[in-house]
């Protein structure tokens, strides 16, 4: 009976163990998730400025452009 | 290198993460990004097993046969997949046409290289059939056996068996459809049976197998059907499958779209499986072991479920085939072909909003919780964190019944396509598919698909930004319930049995605790009372659970939740009497059976991740290959309007829905879902191929109708703008209406820079601005092209046009960057390196050649009019280039009611088109339209005008007298006409030299009017003003400031002027540019500051321009002979012009034209000018032939017909022009000062001594 006990606090210390285990990899996984989050935010985030950036850049490239135009006659600005 | 981090340092890291701000300017109208996608599976389908010893070994050993059941499902599902995706090979090799082909052999060495590994997956495909069937049928004889039968069976395990049914079903409808399988093989088969490849028995007869496998129709179900038949009481463990998947539909345990249709098909097909020879459904019905009725209802209400991809199946087929229905048909009600209501998503729908708008209010309270709590200190209470998990779970319940309902609909409607005579918009010749989906919604229900796709795709972003929340909750919540339930809740039925002495049930509820439970120690306490059978102590006996943040794992939840089911389970048939659950007490029971209920959902929850997606899955919206495979391979692919996903994108872009507008890149989304399952569950390169190859196709489409449409809305909204509200109201009485455009949602659709589609990310807004940076040059193009095709009054049209294309240029600004206004309008001008633009050119044109020699002014309604008949040839005009309603006002309508105003402005021009071409030719443009004008101007008085006055001049009599008052108006007139015969019949009179008069008059007054609708106050327009207004911060004029007491004006002013230094033009070129430069600044500086303070005038500078073209012999003739003036003699041009106003005063015959009708007071004007620039306006005034007709006949007021000319209406002729010349000289000498001031007269006096008397000459 005794030996019984000892086996079953055994088990029972191991399945602890397992739940303690189970939980640092929830731990690390739910880490993870919120980098994947904080990634893909950061993804956006840059895509979104980023555009915002390239349209600005491209409006003065056409501004260049076309004040180039407007004062050279034929020839262009070296 | 790596410097070792502690694992609270990285979770705090990681915790921090969520504090940086991460701006994103656009609104989220799409689904959630993905561009990475993390979902961890722990799932370990029973591999551990064997570690949990505290179980009972009766459902580890279950769990063993669950495991393999599981990967033979899997199997089963990738044999499906295969068979699903199979595309003919065949059809593609080249044929043998005879045997003498001489690569005959090269072909079939081919062929069997190419079908080899094809082949190969299809007799795996033969085997793993067998396998599965002969497994299915091992477990059902296990399960049936005498012995066994009184056991206890788990409901996981019925399930999985279920399952199984439910793949055989799946494998053999795949098998018999997809004929290009078999063509395969047999084309195989012939090739390798030439080149002699299966030259064993074994492989003659794998061969031969394989055939019959795949030639004959329901070839598994058959095999299965036979087997089980020799399994005594195989209907008892079907049945039990059957009545699970009813309980589970009764109870809604289920949650994703797949797991509900699964249920379906294992009823249908088991029923399917139990009728037959040796058994009856209908009896065992009748025995109540299944209930055929509930059955029934189910079926009527779900009529078509989901085989695979798009191919359905109508349930009532099952029933129709099993042998035993013929007899009992009655008993069915769902057979009969009646639409079900949850076929009717308009009615739906309303139910379905109600339920977004509730759940979305509810989740907005927690995510706004979870973002103001995020510091929060202390975590989650218990309730909190069921509270979220409850709110998780009916989430995904929500989604999985939206998502149920547009499958269930998409699946309905694949199996009832229409045809011509339900919709007459579908042809007679429609193909299948086609009907299937592209003629099958109407309106509604298309809107109907969006809505509810654009409710589940929002609502999955919302609940996945909240996932890592939900995600703890769950864990926590699961973990507490758990642990709650294992170390207290099963204490009293512990208790209960300990002392009732019930080992059986007492072992069984031990092992539940030992496989789960977290002991706050790591150790049960020993001295539990409920251990002993005792009651607690009066002071309560206190146990404290701990609190994690981790659920079960896969294993220990299916234990703990089978080992539970054994004790609470009441079913079976007839032969298990005796369950466990009788000897329970109903207490205990009732605790139970809440715990096992609930923690159903436990393994959705804590692959909450999964589950969402799964929930959310649409991609079967776009799979065809059931459908390409009927077309017999007509069709390698369907065209986009036949694809459901475009089908409701383009719904919304064609009907320009507002509410739906914002919607439209959820349709969009479809396809992400379809290539995410090709890539992860097909497998197939080419499927994924196929939806990249659309998506290319649809977006391009997109991004052209949508920006189109932009462009369209805001012009049209434009053009309503600057539409006359009178004419508008006008139009109204009239019962004509011109809309407003109905307001639309583009603004949100416009911000996207972030379009997440197949993995690549579209900046939309910069799509849509390259578009309609085009439509707007384009439109641009088309008023001024539409300008050069038409005359000179044109040009109000087409200043209405820039000014309707400025605002929606302003409009637009506000959402997409364009190119400057004026830039563009240069652009389309071409002026933006040219001087001169197309307007410019065009207008000087038109002047040259219709203007100048086609119209007559009329100084009274200073308008020109065109002459009655042309002078000059008709001109030809370069075509309107091609256009579109969008490209002019936007609209039909409003192309229609600017038709009909500006129509008023083509016949004449007046000062509307004199202020158009001011303000659209601008200082430049006129500057060169007059150089030019006083070029002809130039070329015609020097050159024909010259001529013919040279011409005309010896016609005149050398001398003309006044006569004498006496003679009487009527003698005094045939004087003149007997004197000037020569002029009056002169043939070109009244042609040429008339028309090169006009032409000159016409010019000049161009230049009149145009310098009047430059500065003149009376029209509205500014010009000049305007420009001051804006050059006077860089020319140092700064206004007047607002003093403060004891502050120097002087001293401010100085201040102000120092701040503005380097705005100032002047200085900054004498600094910074060539002497050439500065000096041009310098003058433009002079001119702007003191044009208006001196009046300075374009028109005298004009003036005095002609003078100089002036100045031929011709003109003045030979000096006076008295030295003082001529008088009689008929040689200088007055002389000659009122010789000409002799010709065009006398009255004209009934149906001639009048001077004026032909060249207007154009002609009047060129000889007034003329006559005053050459400085002979007062002997004209003095002297002129006509005008002393007229005094002659204001004294006598004689009345008489001379030569055909009536006097008396010569005489009112006259008086007309006499008044006209006295305006025009008033004009013209206020242009050229020399009436303004007083002394000039005095100036040019010439003093002569008074004429003397020849007889006191003498006498002197």
């Amino acid at each position: 009976m005794a030996g019984g006990r000892d086996t079953g606090s055994a088990v029972q210390r191991q399945i602890q163990q397992d739940w303690a285990n189970r939980e640092y990899i929830e731990v690390i996984t739910a880490s993870i998730k919120k980098i994947t989050d904080f990634l893909n935010a950061f993804d956006m985030s840059c895509r979104s400025r980023l555009a915002m950036l390239n349209e600005k850049l491209t409006s003065l490239e056409r501004r260049i452009e076309y004040i180039e135009a407007r004062v050279t006659k034929g020839e262009t600005l070296t | 290198m790596a410097t070792s981090v502690t694992l609270e340092d990285a979770l705090s890291n990681v915790d921090l993460l969520e504090d940086i701000a991460l701006p994103d300017q656009q609104p989220c109208i799409e689904p959630p990004p993905a561009s990475i996608v993390y979902q961890a599976n722990f799932d370990t389908n029973f591999e551990d097993r064997t570690a949990f010893v505290t179980g009972i070994a009766k459902f580890m050993e279950e769990a063993t046969v669950h495991a393999k059941l599981n990967e033979m499902l899997e199997e089963g599902d990738e044999y499906a997949v295969m068979l699903y995706t199979w595309r003919s090979c065949s059809r593609a090799i080249p044929s043998i046409k005879s045997n003498e082909q001489p690569n005959r052999v090269e072909i079939y060495e081919k062929t069997v290289e190419v079908l080899e590994p094809e082949v190969t997956k299809l007799v795996n495909f033969m085997y793993f059939q067998k396998r599965a069937v002969d497994w299915f049928c091992e477990e059902i004889k296990r399960l049936c056996h005498q012995e066994r039968r009184r056991d206890f069976v788990s409901e996981a395990h019925l399930l999985t068996l279920g399952k199984f049914i439910n793949m055989f079903a799946v494998l053999d409808a795949l098998k018999n459809m997809k004929s290009s399988v078999k063509n395969d093989y047999a084309q195989y088969r012939r090739a390798a049976g030439f080149l002699k490849k299966m030259a064993d028995p074994q492989s003659i007869q794998e061969s031969q197998n394989l055939s019959m496998v795949l030639a004959n129709h329901d070839k598994i179900t058959n095999t299965l059907k036979e087997k089980l038949e020799t399994i005594p009481g195989y209907e008892e463990i079907l049945a039990d499958v059957i009545n699970i998947c009813l309980t589970y539909l009764d109870t809604r345990m289920y949650v994703t779209p797949e797991e509900k249709h699964v249920l379906f098909k294992v009823m249908g097909f088991g029923l399917y499986l139990m009728d037959g020879s040796q058994s009856n459904i209908y009896k065992l019905d009748s025995k109540k072991r299944i209930s055929l009725s509930k059955i029934d209802k189910y079926f009527k209400q779900l009529q078509v479920v989901t085989l695979f991809g798009d191919m359905q199946i109508p349930l009532y087929s099952y029933i129709t085939k099993s042998p035993h229905y013929e007899e009992n048909k009655s008993r069915w009600t769902c057979t009969a072909t009646n639409n079900s209501p949850s076929y009717n998503i308009l009615e739906q729908l309303q139910p379905i909003r109600e339920e977004h708008t509730k759940y979305i209010s509810e989740l907005a309270r927690h995510s706004n919780e979870v973002v103001t709590t995020a510091q929060k200190d202390s975590p989650r209470t218990d309730e909190e964190n069921k509270e979220l998990c409850d709110l998780a779970l009916r989430g995904v319940q929500l989604l999985s019944s939206w998502t149920v309902q547009l499958m269930e609909l998409y699946s309905w409607k694949l199996v009832h396509p229409t045809d011509n005579f339900s919709n007459k918009d579908c042809p007679k010749e429609a193909e299948e598919y086609e009907r299937a989906t592209r003629y099958n919604y109407d309106t509604d229900e298309k809107f109907a698909f969006v809505e509810v796709i654009a409710m589940i795709k929002g609502l999955q972003l919302l609940m996945s930004r909240m996932e890592s929340v939900f995600n703890e909750a769950i864990r926590r919540n699961i973990y507490a319930d758990l642990q709650d339930f294992v170390q207290i809740v099963l204490r009293e039925p512990l208790r209960q049995t300990v002392k009732k002495k019930k080992t059986l049930i007492k072992s069984i509820l031990t092992s539940i605790r030992d496989t789960c439970v977290d002991w706050m120690r790591g150790m049960e306490p020993t001295d539990d009372p409920c251990l002993k059978g005792e009651k607690d102590p009066k002071s309560g006996y206190q146990i404290h659970v701990p609190r994690r943040n981790v659920g079960p794992s896969s294993t220990q939840l299916y234990m703990v939740r089978t080992m539970l089911e054994s004790l609470i389970a009441d079913r079976g048939g007839p032969s298990s009497k005796k369950t466990l659950r009788k000897e329970m007490d109903g207490m205990a029971l009732t605790s139970l059976d809440a715990f096992h209920k609930q923690s159903f959902f436990y393994t959705h929850l804590l692959n909450f991740s999964e589950t969402l997606q799964k929930c959310c899955d649409l991609s079967q919206l776009w799979f065809r290959e059931f459908y390409l495979e009927l077309t017999m391979g007509q069709r390698i692919q369907f065209p986009i309007e036949m694809s459901m996903p475009w089908i409701l994108t383009d719904h919304i872009l064609e009907t320009k829905e507002p509410s739906m507008m914002e919607y439209v890149l959820y349709p969009l989304d479809l396809y992400n879902d379809s290539a995410h399952y090709a890539l992860t569950k097909f497998r197939k390169q080419f499927l994924y191929d196929e939806v990249e190859a659309e998506v290319n196709l649809c977006f391009d489409q997109f991004v052209y109708k949508l920006s189109d449409q932009i462009f369209t809305y805001y012009k049209a909204q434009a053009a309503s703008i600057m539409l006359d509200k009178r004419f508008r109201a006008e139009c109204a009485q009239h019962g004509i209406q011109i809309p407003y455009p109905p307001a639309n949602r583009y603004e949100t659709l416009l911000k996207q820079r972030h379009v997440q589609i197949l993995g690549r990310s579209v900046d939309l807004n910069r799509l849509i601005t390259q578009r309609i940076s085009t439509a707007m040059q384009k439109s641009l193009d088309v008023a001024i092209g539409r300008f050069e095709s038409g005359d000179l009054t044109g040009i109000v049209e087409l200043e209405c046009l820039t000014e309707v294309n400025r605002l929606t240029h302003k409009l637009l600004s506000e959402h997409v960057s364009l190119m400057d206004f004026e830039a563009m309008f240069r652009e389309a001008n071409h002026n933006v390196s040219a001087p001169y633009g197309r307007i410019t050119l065009h207008v000087f044109w038109e002047l040259n050649y219709d203007f100048l020699p086609n119209y007559c002014y009329n100084n009274s309604t200073n308008r020109f009019v065109r002459a009655v008949f042309p002078l000059s040839q008709e001109v030809n005009r370069e075509r309107a280039p091609p256009n579109t309603p969008q490209d002019v006002y936007g609209t039909k309508v409003l192309n229609n009611a600017y038709g009909h105003i500006y129509n008023l402005y083509t016949g004449f021009v007046g000062s509307p088109h004199f202020r158009a071409i001011s303000h659209l030719l601008g200082y430049q443009g006129i500057a060169v339209v007059m150089e030019e004008l006083l070029k002809i101007i130039k070329s015609l008085i020097q050159g024909s005008i010259r001529q013919y006055v040279k011409t005309l001049m010896d016609s005149m009599p050398k001398i003309c007298k006044l006569p004498r008052f006496d003679y009487g108006s009527p003698a005094v007139l045939e004087y003149y006409y007997a004197q000037l015969q020569d002029i009056i019949n002169y043939p070109e009179l009244k042609t040429e030299v008339f028309q090169s008069f006009r032409e000159v008059g016409n010019a000049v007054l161009f230049c009149l009017l145009c310098e009047q609708s430059l500065v003149s106050t009376k029209t509205p327009s500014q010009e000049e003003v305007r420009d001051l207004l804006h050059a006077a911060p860089f020319q140092n004029i700064i206004p007047r400031q607002y003093v403060k007491e004891g502050e120097k004006p002087e001293a401010k002013m100085k201040k102000l002027e120092q701040k503005y230094q380097a705005l100032q033009v002047t200085s900054v070129i004498e600094k910074l540019g060539t002497p050439q430069q500065a000096a041009i600044a310098r003058e433009g500086d002079l001119l702007t500051k003191e044009r208006l303070c001196c009046g300075l005038s374009m028109f005298e500078i004009i003036l005095t321009r002609i003078k100089t073209f002036l100045e031929d012999q011709i003109w003045h003739g030979p000096p006076p002979a008295n030295g003082v003036m001529n008088i009689d003699e008929c040689t200088e041009f007055h002389r000659l012009w009122s010789a000409m106003q002799i010709v065009y005063c006398m009255p004209v015959g009934e149906n001639e034209f009048t001077v004026e009708q032909c060249f207007g007071d154009s002609l009047n004007w060129a000889g007034c000018l003329m006559t005053i620039l050459l400085g002979q306006q007062r002997r004209f005034e003095a002297l002129d032939f006509a005008y002393h007709i007229l005094k002659i006949n204001k004294a006598d007021l004689k009345d008489d017909v001379i030569k055909g000319v009536n006097l008396r209406r010569m005489c009112d002729r006259i008086r007309k022009f006499q008044i006209l010349n006295t305006q025009i000289f008033a004009t013209v000498n206020k242009y050229l000062k020399s009436g303004d001031a007083d002394s000039l007269p005095v100036e040019h006096v010439r003093c002569f001594q008074p004429p003397i008397h020849q007889s006191l000459a003498s006498s002197c």
